[in-house]
């Protein structure tokens, strides 16, 4: 029974603030209710719409999968209508996601970096640079008898071909859901790396000096 | 003889399953070989090979290819819903591929062990991926509109944390490079006045870098990828704190360990203004003391000239700051 998909919904921080508006305040941001329900897919995706200050109240009607039935590819999901949990936890927000993907066989690079492109545009992830960066090659020389003859050699090489994909502002459920997707269809022979920058805020005993609050005797520093 | 034997045997086994009472109607299929009504029609094999040879079953002819019955508007991610080795009578291309031998042609698809090997992306076509993301989207969130430029992500969320994740096949999933985290972090933004600011640089070291004001905390002493985040954060919390801090043997500070060069108090301010005293004392013969020094600082000539020496020392030795020198000192000197 494979585990119900949940989500980590919401927005970082507000989606509209004009720049008239100065510092906004930066608690209160991560509220949202638990909500619990069938999702459609016509249901816009509001979450994207959470202002600032105020709770989401929306609530989803449970409306039948309506597209499941056409669908033949497999997925990860079962065929009943999967229900989406939204939790209070904040999204993670990622400034930069770089895949760097490694394989033997230029032609599957290629086909890969087709794929993966055309993935992200389907699902709305900005992409900032693909290129290819130049290949490696290991090369060594061995000896090609078993004993002796040692002006007869045999030199083999291995070549390492390379595939750069930037992808730039993608929030913590869109990241998951994305390089699962993409890591659960790479081809054999391939291997990749994820870099992954997220974005914090400064956390609150950094703000001011805690000697300010309460100074310490000069005394108890020394020694 | 042997075929004899065999056949004895059979039917004792018969006989004595029957004697048993045990049904097994499966057993009329395993020895098939005598009976020809299971056959379906198309086959080649003649009766009496079969006698006694139940070892090699007559095969029936394969039909014809499923490529034959496609329709060209058919629905391929049915034909290929998930990942699967090439298989010729499933895919209606006429693909060649492996080394031709002489004045030939690239060998056809039909049993080509080239195309088995190679991945295939055939159940990742267009059409597919626009399924699936169809399927993935409710699961995503949207980026918030509000910070559309790097610069706005970095006034609101000046810490960025770096880590990466692999993927390989191998005996491991695992690979202990993931653990480590790289804490970057501006020091612009962050509450720290002069003190701090320079107490921070010395105890971070090479770990800053000025062209770009970031600080970088690289964590990966512990097994865990959170636990070298929360390191990173604890080191970043004690470096500002201590920075703040003012110990009773920061007054020992000498010239030496300064970070910038400061032209009061420094021999090249002793020098000018002895060379100044000491050229209005030939000019005039008289007055001295403090007050002529103090009017001699407030110069115009004196302060350009301590602006070019200062660029001098700390932004390094260039045609405009050697340039700047040598008018100062024109202009100083009234030469």
């Amino acid at each position: 029974m494979r585990p119900r998909p949940c989500v980590r919904g919401g927005a970082g921080t507000p989606s509209a603030v004009s720049p008239q508006e100065g510092r906004f305040s930066r608690r209160g941001l991560f509220s949202l209710t638990r909500i619990l329900g069938g999702i459609a897919h016509s249901v816009p995706r509001a979450l994207g719409a959470c202002s600032a200050n105020k709770t989401c109240n929306i609530i989803r009607s449970r409306l039948p999968l309506a597209s499941s039935t056409y669908f033949h590819t497999a997925t990860v999901f079962s065929s009943q209508p999967s229900s989406i949990t939204v939790t209070k936890e904040p999204d993670a927000l990622f400034q930069r996601v770089s895949l760097l993907v490694k394989g033997h066989d230029k032609s599957v690079l290629d086909s890969y970096e087709l794929f993966a492109t055309m993935a992200a545009k389907e699902l709305g992830i900005a992409i900032s640079k693909v290129c290819e960066l130049p290949k490696d090659t290991e090369r060594f020389t061995l000896l090609k008898s078993v004993h002796i003859f040692k002006n007869h050699r045999v030199q083999y090489e291995m070549r390492t071909h390379y595939r750069f994909i930037e992808l730039s502002h993608l929030t913590g459920s869109t990241a998951q859901v994305y390089l699962e997707y993409v890591q659960r269809n790479l081809p054999e022979g391939v291997a990749m790396e994820v870099t992954k920058t997220a974005m914090e805020k400064v956390p609150d005993h950094i703000l001011k000096p805690m000697w300010e609050e309460d100074p310490i005797d000069n005394k108890l520093s020394q020694g | 003889m042997a075929s004899h034997t065999s056949r004895g045997l059979l039917s004792l086994g018969r006989i004595s399953a029957s004697a048993l009472g045990l049904q097994r109607p499966l057993s009329r299929v395993t020895y098939a070989t005598n009976v020809s009504t299971n056959y379906s029609a198309g086959k080649t094999g003649l009766p009496d090979r079969g006698a006694g040879k139940f070892a090699r079953r007559p095969r029936r002819a394969p039909g014809e290819p499923r490529t034959e019955k496609m329709p060209v508007d058919q629905d391929w991610t049915a034909v290929y819903p998930a990942a699967a080795p090439f298989r010729p009578g499933s895919v209606p291309l006429p693909v060649r591929m492996g080394y031709p031998v002489k004045r030939g042609v690239p060998p056809e698809k039909k049993g080509n062990l080239e195309l088995i090997k190679i991945p295939n992306f055939l159940h990742l076509t267009p059409a597919a991926i626009k399924k699936h993301c169809e399927a993935l989207k409710p699961f995503c969130t949207e980026w918030p509109s509000a910070l559309d430029t790097d610069a706005r992500c970095d006034a609101h969320f000046p810490i960025k944390a770096e880590s990466t994740d692999y993927v390989s096949a191998g005996p491991s999933v695992r690979n202990p490079a993931a653990r480590t985290v790289h804490l970057k972090v501006k020091l612009s933004s962050l509450n720290l006045d002069d003190h701090a600011f320079k107490k921070m640089l010395k105890l971070v070291g090479e770990r800053y870098c000025r062209d770009t004001d970031t600080l970088t905390i690289t964590a990966d002493r512990c097994p865990l990828r959170q636990q070298n985040h929360d390191h990173a954060m604890y080191l970043l919390t004690v470096l500002y704190h201590e920075s703040w801090k003012t110990e009773p043997w920061e007054a020992e500070k000498s010239v030496a360990d300064m970070e910038e060069y400061s032209w009061e108090d420094s021999p090249s301010q002793r020098n000018l203004l002895d060379t100044l005293v000491r050229v209005e004392a030939a000019g005039e013969g008289g007055g001295g003391g403090e007050e002529v020094r103090e009017q001699l600082l407030g110069r115009r000539e004196v302060q350009e000239y301590k602006d070019s020496v200062t660029r001098l020392k700390n932004e390094g030795e260039s045609e405009s700051t050697v340039m700047l020198y040598k008018e100062a000192v024109k202009k100083v000197l009234n030469l």
